[in-house]
């Protein structure tokens, strides 16, 4: 597979909904250290609620797609978290529009456009301990590779690393950055969440081709 | 002091909702709801004034709902416990408020808060709805040392802010004004929280934070933030001893200068406590100099079922005594 069609992009967006859901309890439990402990159960309400709402579209582009995913994080999620895992989707409507099959350059620009507008909504880089420290690796390394089976397997390798190396970090931005020295020691779970995202994406990837 | 974690609820998915109709329905004659989550004044104030809107997460009653009313606030966006409201909300209780002399959109300065309003105002932006701003609200001297107090949250001490903006917008009065109102009483106030126990979600039944039996949280304290700090217990006189200079030195309050005193109940603290606390506070201002203008003692803005209080002044000039003084009429801030 060299092109990803809407209905697969809507397939891919099933895929992360279902592994999220997976993670739902470990998601709470890690947002319990750091926050109120609700992260895993609304960032997954949301995801269906997209699936739900891609569902229900008439013919969707991929750019379609992307707007309704990035209107179900940003309304159904609320808080900070919504708001940057929404604004990862709606950056990303630009770039996607107008094509009707993505190659990995197209996906490479949506996914970039979407971590340049959550690193400058959020005013957090790599370090910060928050999403980004997955993020950003995870979309460098797809970058870097030849084509989307190669580019989904390092983004996901990336991501999980990145979320793992949360864990030593104070946190310099969101909630949690009111907990100083009482943050080390637990993964961030925006973090967590992206890794989760890119690994449905690789495994659907391999289940698919 | 353990945090209760059996409530006294329906479904947890479903309590944000059933509040909010038991709210409405109790106070039908200040307030309407519209959709599942706007609460607006049961008779909008007059075209052509600016209207006010709060967006917020629950767990925080009666905050914002009881603000909303003549001479208050319009509109109230709420969000899941403790989750801002996403930026559809906020556009909708934008349209809602503006009567054709804009809309203030009031951020009560917490990351998720103010990340959807400014994507609301991005959405206001691309649909072509002009003459919206909004503000940034902060109070809490913990949350950040003095110099960056714009990295500062908000917390109970925003109380007066929507009194006194309330009272300003019911006159003729511009929103670039509205907005210099509310941060002319922004900068005037100053608040420190304390608890002695945590809160505990009622959707996942999981405590906030761990606070051992005989500790205190001086600080933040509202999520487990860390603030001055934890420590033992103290007396009622003591808390105050300690919490009040840091206060007065922030803004500083001086020798005579004139206060709003608002010591805010955060869930669970007896009325008894409350004013034991508020006998060791009108002391030590007339101490140090300061007059009180006029008091207030209750639950204004909870984190849940916590059992602390946040202590709040705010510096007032002839401007801001009057409007204090102007009528309120929402279902938990009534003046005549």
């Amino acid at each position: 597979m060299s092109a990803l069609e809407p209905a697969q992009l809507a397939a891919m967006i099933e895929a992360i909904a279902r592994r999220v859901a997976s993670e739902r309890e470990l998601l709470n439990r890690l947002d319990a250290a750091l926050g109120d402990g609700d992260h895993g159960t609304s960032v997954s309400a949301a995801l269906d609620a997209a699936v739900a709402d891609i569902a229900a579209l008439d013919q969707p582009s991929a750019s379609d797609l992307w707007l309704a995913a990035a209107k179900a994080m940003l309304n159904r999620m609320g808080g900070a978290s919504g708001a940057l895992f929404g604004t990862f989707f709606l950056k990303g409507v630009a770039p996607l529009r107008g094509k009707d099959r993505l190659n990995k350059s197209d996906m490479e620009a949506a996914l970039l456009a979407g971590l340049q507008g959550v690193k400058a909504r959020g005013k957090a880089d790599v370090g910060d301990k928050t999403m980004v420290d997955a993020l950003a690796p995870a979309v460098i390394a797809f970058a870097g590779a030849n084509d989307f089976a190669d580019g989904w397997r390092r983004a996901a390798a990336a991501a999980r690393a990145g979320a793992e190396s949360t864990r030593m970090l104070i946190a310099r931005q969101g909630r949690a950055k009111y907990l100083g020295e009482r943050a080390m020691g637990h993964c961030d779970p925006g973090a967590t969440t992206i890794a989760c995202i890119f690994e449905a994406i690789d495994d659907w990837w391999t289940e698919t081709r | 002091m353990t945090a209760r974690t059996q409530k006294l609820i329906n479904e947890p998915e479903n309590i944000v909702n059933e509040m909010l109709s038991g709210f409405c329905a109790a106070y039908s004659d200040i307030v309407r709801r519209e959709g599942e989550r706007l609460v607006l004044r049961a008779q909008p104030k007059a075209a052509g004034k600016v209207g006010l809107v709060m967006g917020g997460g629950s767990g925080h009653e009666p905050a914002m709902l009881g603000w909303i009313g003549q001479g208050l606030l319009d509109v109230n966006v709420v969000g899941e416990i403790f989750t801002a409201p996403g930026p559809e909300g906020l556009l909708a209780g934008i349209r809602a408020a503006d009567r054709g002399a804009g809309a203030l959109l009031c951020v009560s300065h917490h990351e998720g808060d103010r990340l959807n309003a400014e994507l609301a105002l991005e959405f206001c932006d691309a649909e072509g709805i002009d003459n919206i701003d909004m503000v940034i609200l902060y109070d809490d001297i913990s949350s950040a040392p003095k110099g960056r107090e714009s990295e500062r949250r908000g917390t109970a001490g925003l109380f007066f802010v929507w009194k006194l903006l309330g009272a300003f917008c019911e006159g003729d009065v511009t929103l670039t004004a509205a907005k210099a109102l509310a941060e002319k009483v922004r900068d005037n106030t100053r608040s420190l929280a304390m608890s002695l126990s945590s809160c505990a979600s009622p959707v996942s039944g999981e405590v906030m934070f761990e606070l051992a039996q005989g500790d205190m949280e001086i600080g933040m304290g509202l999520h487990g933030e860390i603030g001055a700090g934890r420590q033992q217990a103290l007396s009622a006189d003591e808390t105050i001893d300690l919490m009040l200079p840091p206060i007065l030195a922030d803004l500083p309050y001086r020798a005579g200068d004139e206060v709003l005193v608002l010591l805010n109940n955060s869930g669970s603290l007896t009325l008894m406590e409350l004013f034991i606390l508020y006998r060791r506070v009108a002391f030590k201002l007339a101490e140090a100099g300061i007059r009180v203008y006029k008091s207030w003692i209750g639950p204004y803005a909870t984190t849940l079922e916590t059992a602390g209080f946040a202590l709040a002044l705010c510096r007032v000039d002839e401007q801001l005594k009057a409007l204090w003084d102007a009528p309120a009429n929402g279902v938990y801030m009534k003046q005549r």
